[in-house]
């Protein structure tokens, strides 16, 4: 009996000890990380948790080439998880006390991160970026974010087929209302094609197409932040909103000469780039993200465009001739659990991307990004990027919507989507939008 | 052990064998748990380093989420029809492998096999399936049932998951009612044939009732399962067609991290648990009494 209990207290003190040391471990291995730092010539490791799950392929293989320059840092690039939103994943990451050094958020998640993330007010891109770039992004004078990309949307164009449809060289500024483009929709369809396929994706519908309607209320975008604080106050009748109804009224046209009109939610979204590319329709209501995905599949030798979403009949109408874009992805840098010296290696990776040919050549001709830096004189390497230039060089460029409540596009995608299976009419899509935005928190 | 005196003696005896388990099961659930129900009178949105007291505002929200009973109601609707289905078809498989059939252990691998496929690959394996392979068939063999998309459809949408989830559990049941029917004595059976009693007499009047102990663990588990389904729902359908599809734990999850009103998310999570935990304690409870001895 004697011995056993010996026996018993020493496992008893060994398994207090193992949890003891297991928790001295942590401390020190994080500890560790710092004085590694100081003395430069050590490796630090860095992660970027990446949102557009078009280019992480690009991204590893940039990261590879950052650290081919710079030795002692490695840069793990992980995606987040398809169908999720980037603040669901980092927000699960917070929690989990594992956050990554990086992550691409949406303009409006910023703010929610803003007390967990670095202030990058000093960092010598805020001079170079766009006007207007780290507006969105700035609280309390500071700005906590990378703007990443500018992306644009609307109607991409298989220059091919239009061609052949109008019989001649397309003019894309020739389409300035409704009628124009259901014209350009039959006379593609008389010559042989589909006119367009809408995918019916809800952040699309949720995200893009909607929320035409309210950028187009008004030039101003002090007028628009208040029309959408009229919503929100339930002082807004959409049924009789004229942009609504007109951008409503080319859905229309569109669900008309869909080429899923048939079973309109099947489709997926690599069906959209297969049928633009391969020329079996014309038009594509996508953004210029999707060129990585449509080039799989070209036809048109490289010659596609935008088309801006026409919201009346009135050529002069706001919208009808604008391309809607705007800065739509931003990296931020974690302060809480990173050590200063990812930090820097997190900010020398951000100056790398924009001001050494590599990282230029990494964002421009291999993501296709169109970089929101004046600095950066690379023209974009694929003809959607090039085209949305065109369109924001013209200033011909209406603000895209970034500040749209979180689940704003599913549960608005989801009315859109009823709406395109003609399981609701336009009263009900209206009052439904209403509804949402008078609950919205 | 037993004959150690004192309290102290006693209690660290027990100490040293369940010591490890009980400081895992405090950390990884009790505190979690306690954790979630005080993070329910917050208005925490999930990220913000700091959150303020609500009170039972949360709760009061919960009940007016129509949102929240409507995927609640489908969820029933969904477990009604997953439940049985899975536990006919389970049985019936036991029944037909424990016939002495040639191969039937490789059957029975075949059938077990989909659970141990993760719900979430499943669940794109079948969207695969639904989306392209059914399409194309029906479109060839011109059936115009199958010629398009079942995810597109509402209705098409909901029995799509039902399919999936009664061919991923089917197979585990199998296995529990295949072991429940071996178990079933022979010597009974056999005087009940020299007794003159015909197949489906024996099976209801010695099969069945022997077998409830089976029913009981087999419908527990896919009641349990069919309400907190969530992998193959969010691979399957995302919970479309526009929202059509979506159940009630992934409702709750896109409360908490989509709309970002952590509070009531998990409100909501707790008011779920207390329905399934009701609903399952009532079946065992009532099944248990069905319990005879052979």
């Amino acid at each position: 009996m004697k011995r056993f209990k010996g026996i018993q207290l020493l496992v008893l003190s060994l398994l207090v000890v193992m949890i003891v040391s297991a928790c001295g471990n942590s401390a020190s291995s994080s500890n560790q990380g710092s004085s590694e730092g100081s003395n430069s010539g050590k490796d630090v490791k860095i992660t970027l948790l990446n949102s557009k799950g078009e280019i992480q392929q690009q991204l590893e293989e940039a990261a590879k080439a950052f650290h081919e320059d710079n030795p002692n840092i490695t840069l793990e690039v992980q995606a987040v998880p398809n169908g999720g939103s980037p603040f669901e994943r980092a927000s699960a990451l917070y929690a989990a006390g594992n956050p990554p050094t990086m992550i691409m958020l949406d303009t409006g998640d910023v703010e929610k991160f803003k007390d967990r993330i670095l202030d990058l007010s000093g960092e010598k891109w805020n001079q170079d970026a766009v006007a207007n770039a780290t507006d969105f992004t700035t609280f309390e004078g500071k700005n906590y974010a990378f703007p990443f990309a500018i992306e644009g949307y609307g109607f991409i164009y298989n220059k091919a087929v239009v061609d052949k449809a109008v019989g001649g060289n397309f003019d894309p500024s020739t389409i300035k209302t409704t009628n124009d483009l259901e014209n350009l929709f039959k006379q593609i369809e008389a010559s042989g094609k589909k006119a367009l396929v809408i995918s019916p994706m809800d952040w699309s519908l949720g995200a893009h197409y909607l929320p035409l309607a309210y950028a187009g209320q008004n030039k101003d975008m002090a007028e628009v932040n208040k029309f959408i604080d009229a919503l929100k106050a339930g002082q807004v009748d959409l049924a009789s909103n004229k942009v609504f109804n007109g951008l409503m009224d080319t859905f229309d046209v569109m669900m008309k000469h869909n080429i899923d009109s048939a079973s309109p939610l099947s489709g997926q979204y690599e069906r959209g780039a297969e049928l633009l590319g391969k020329g079996e329709v014309g038009i594509w209501f996508m953004g210029n993200w999707a060129w990585p995905q449509i080039s799989g599949y070209d036809t048109a030798n490289k010659q596609y465009g935008f088309l801006p979403v026409p919201i009346s009949n009135n050529p002069d109408d706001y919208g009808n001739q604008e391309i809607s874009s705007a800065v739509s992805k931003r990296i931020v840098i974690d302060k809480e659990k990173s050590t200063p010296e990812q930090q820097a290696a997190a900010k020398k990776f951000l100056n790398w991307l924009v001001y050494e040919q590599k990282g230029q050549d990494f964002l421009v001709n291999k993501m296709n990004i169109i970089p929101a830096f004046k600095n950066i004189t690379l023209p974009a390497a694929d003809p959607l990027g090039k085209s949305i230039q065109d369109y924001i060089a013209k200033g011909k460029s209406e603000q895209s919507m970034s500040l749209l409540p979180a689940d704003h596009w599913k549960q608005v995608g989801a009315s859109m989507q009823k709406y395109l299976a003609k399981a609701s009419d336009r009263a009900t899509l209206a009052k439904e939008i209403q509804d949402y935005w008078k609950n919205v928190k | 052990m037993i004959t150690e005196k004192g309290v102290w003696n006693r209690l660290r005896s027990r100490l040293l064998f369940t010591g490890p388990t009980l400081f895992a099961f405090l950390t990884v659930m009790i505190v979690p748990f306690f954790y979630g129900i005080y993070l329910t009178f917050t208005n925490w949105d999930g990220i913000s380093t700091t959150h303020t007291l609500v009170g039972f505002k949360n709760y009061g929200a919960v009940f007016k989420d129509t949102e929240f009973w409507k995927s609640f109601g489908l969820t029933l609707k969904y477990v009604l029809f997953t439940v049985i289905l899975i536990n006919v078809i389970a049985f019936l498989l036991a029944y037909v492998l424990t016939k002495g059939l040639k191969g039937q252990s490789f059957f029975r691998a075949g059938f077990f096999l989909p659970n141990l496929v993760g719900g979430i690959v499943l669940g794109f394996i079948w969207q695969f399936i639904f989306n392209n392979v059914v399409v194309y068939l029906g479109q060839k063999a011109a059936i115009p049932l199958l010629s398009a998309s079942w995810l597109s459809d509402p209705d098409k949408a909901f029995w799509s998951l039902v399919i999936v989830t009664v061919w991923q559990y089917a197979g585990y049941m199998m296995v529990i009612y295949v072991a429940g029917l071996m178990g079933v004595p022979n010597d009974i059976l056999e005087a009940a044939s020299i007794d003159g009693a015909n197949g489906w007499t024996k099976m209801r009047k010695m099969i069945l009732p022997l077998m409830v102990p089976s029913f009981i663990v087999c419908i527990f588990l896919s009641l349990q399962r069919g309400f907190m389904v969530y992998d193959v729902n969010v691979a399957l359908t995302q919970g479309g067609p526009f929202k059509s599809t979506e159940l009630v734990s992934m409702h709750v999850y896109e409360k908490a991290f989509l709309a970002r009103d952590y509070g009531l998310g998990q409100a909501e999570a707790f008011v779920l648990f207390l329905l399934v935990a009701g609903i399952t304690l009532l079946q065992v409870y009532f099944s248990k009494k069905m319990e005879v001895d052979a």
